[in-house]
């Protein structure tokens, strides 16, 4: 049974500014302008205390205030619910999860020049707030707040399923294009063909040794 | 690709999430231990997790400003509510005292309080933070009612020309230029300064389409505005709204300035003008 908070206003405005990074790190990748971002999360905070009652105490108040935030964003940018993407639907991307070579995946994680670091953030940023919102906001409250998957399928209003969905392809589009942009930086070399290459050279079967053991048991 | 790859690709991203079952888990880590693609998989699964938090982080820092910010609003929001449970509390006590006959006019004038904390003595600051919320709303309706009667009733302007409100300065402790309202077809008339519980606001005249538009300015700080009224926003800023006699009234503080307008027009034009003047 749940159990309601008696928080008093002091309490909750501490426990508010705690969360002020993370509620203004998801309303910025949200609504995409620092300013409108400040307001969300002003807006979410002043509901929010007004309803601190509505709070369960001993269960995640960061997940709360970021239920509340997705909410508030929803009615005042997207009356009809978060932006429905083109890309919804049957899967838009035909790269399989196999695509990329052990080697440049190593190089994508660790280019060799630090130089590029920041320069791979800031591409990071621009990838993340090009993808669908649906996608965005699945992948920034899952890599950025660790929310749970149950976490996140209460503040997005959806079952578990569609949030690992919306999770894994938000972060294929994000691995893709950021596997563009290093290719393009000159980080990572083409690959030799759709494909792991090293596993290529490794038959899924042995079918010569298979046909040898059965030979010699017989 | 092996076989055991295929069947575990699809669990990486859970495995990096910390969402598997325990049994799925050990399948994990099992294939991971003698697969080097998968293990770079997981690796770059990773990376990619920690690039973004940071990218987001890095995007947004919570500056002090903004954090100053919060905590005022949400003070005020705790001040509002506070002052609003207590007067419906008195309301509620006055229910059962009073006879209907009484308590209808009661009600009518509760219904509509705008707070003006008047600034306290050392003695009144001692008092308890309910005694204070009750003093403020005492002084809620008086305040108003002066509010209202300059509004309906108040003298010629002592100033018309702008560049002279600046003499008005020193009496009401804040900055004060001429908001032009023009886009609503507002025309100034005059400005003078008006005693207020014991403050001093300065009083704006506009005439706009024959109907009287006053606006009051004044030290928010000083003379805090708090209201009871139905809070609403207007312009992504918190305005709070209520009628009196006939006299629609909004109120909103912008940087420490107090600003509310008298006006007769209706409750959301009211809004709509209070927002537009800093």
């Amino acid at each position: 049974m749940s159990r309601k908070s008696s928080i008093s206003a002091r309490e909750f405005e501490q426990e508010a500014i705690a969360q002020l990074s993370a509620l203004l790190g998801v309303a910025s990748r949200l609504t995409r302008n620092p300013a409108d971002a400040q307001d969300l999360v002003q807006d979410t905070l002043l509901k929010a205390m007004r309803a601190r009652d509505q709070f369960e105490a001993g269960t995640n108040m960061r997940a709360w205030l970021l239920r509340i935030l997705t909410n508030t964003f929803i009615n005042r940018y997207r009356r009809g619910g978060l932006e429905r993407s083109v890309l919804d639907g049957p899967d838009a991307d035909p790269l399989a999860d196999g695509w990329i070579s052990a080697s440049t995946m190593e190089s994508m994680r660790e280019p060799e020049s630090q130089a590029l670091r920041p320069m791979l953030e800031q591409e990071i940023k621009r990838i993340l707030d090009e993808l669908p919102e649906e996608f965005r906001l699945a992948v920034v409250l899952s890599d950025v707040e660790e929310l749970s998957y149950k976490e996140i399928a209460d503040i997005m209003g959806c079952p578990i399923g569609t949030v690992m969905s919306r999770l894994h392809r938000g972060r294929r589009l994000l691995k893709s294009r950021l596997y563009e942009h290093a290719r393009a930086l000159g980080i990572v070399g083409p690959e030799a063909s759709v494909g792991d290459t090293s596993e290529k050279q490794e038959p899924v079967v042995d079918l010569a040794s298979y046909r040898e053991k059965r030979v010699s048991r017989s | 690709m092996t076989s055991s790859c295929r069947q575990t690709i699809p669990l990486l991203e859970a495995f990096g999430d910390e969402e598997l079952t325990p049994e799925q888990l050990l399948e994990v880590e099992q294939h991971i231990v003698d697969c080097g693609t998968c293990t770079e998989r997981v690796r770059l699964n990773q990376a990619l997790h920690s690039s973004v938090r940071s990218a987001v982080r890095s995007a947004a820092p919570v500056m002090p400003a903004f954090e100053a910010r919060i905590a005022a609003a949400l003070r005020a929001e705790a001040e509002r509510t506070e002052v609003a449970d207590i007067a419906v509390e008195r309301e509620a006590r006055h229910h059962h005292m009073l006879s209907w006959r009484t308590v209808v006019p009661v009600a009518a004038a509760a219904a509509v309080t705008l707070v003006w904390a008047a600034s306290t003595s050392t003695q009144q600051a001692q008092l308890r933070g309910e005694k204070s919320a009750y003093a403020q709303a005492e002084n809620a309706d008086e305040l108003l009612e002066e509010l209202v009667d300059h509004h309906v009733n108040g003298g010629g302007p002592q100033v018309t020309e702008p560049s002279l409100l600046s003499e008005l300065e020193p009496q009401v402790g804040v900055p004060l230029s001429l908001p032009s309202l023009k886009e609503y077809g507002a025309r100034w008339v005059g400005g003078s300064v008006v005693p207020v519980s014991n403050q001093h606001a300065a009083s704006l005249r506009y005439m706009m389409g024959g109907h009287r538009v006053t606006l009051y300015v004044y030290n928010s700080s000083r003379v805090p505005i708090e209201t009871r009224l139905q809070p609403r926003t207007v312009r992504n800023e918190p305005v709070y709204v209520g009628t009196r006699r006939g006299v629609s009234i909004a109120a909103t503080e912008h940087r420490g300035v107090g600003y509310a307008v008298a006006t007769d027009l209706n409750d959301d034009e009211s809004a709509e003008l209070v927002a537009a003047v800093y």
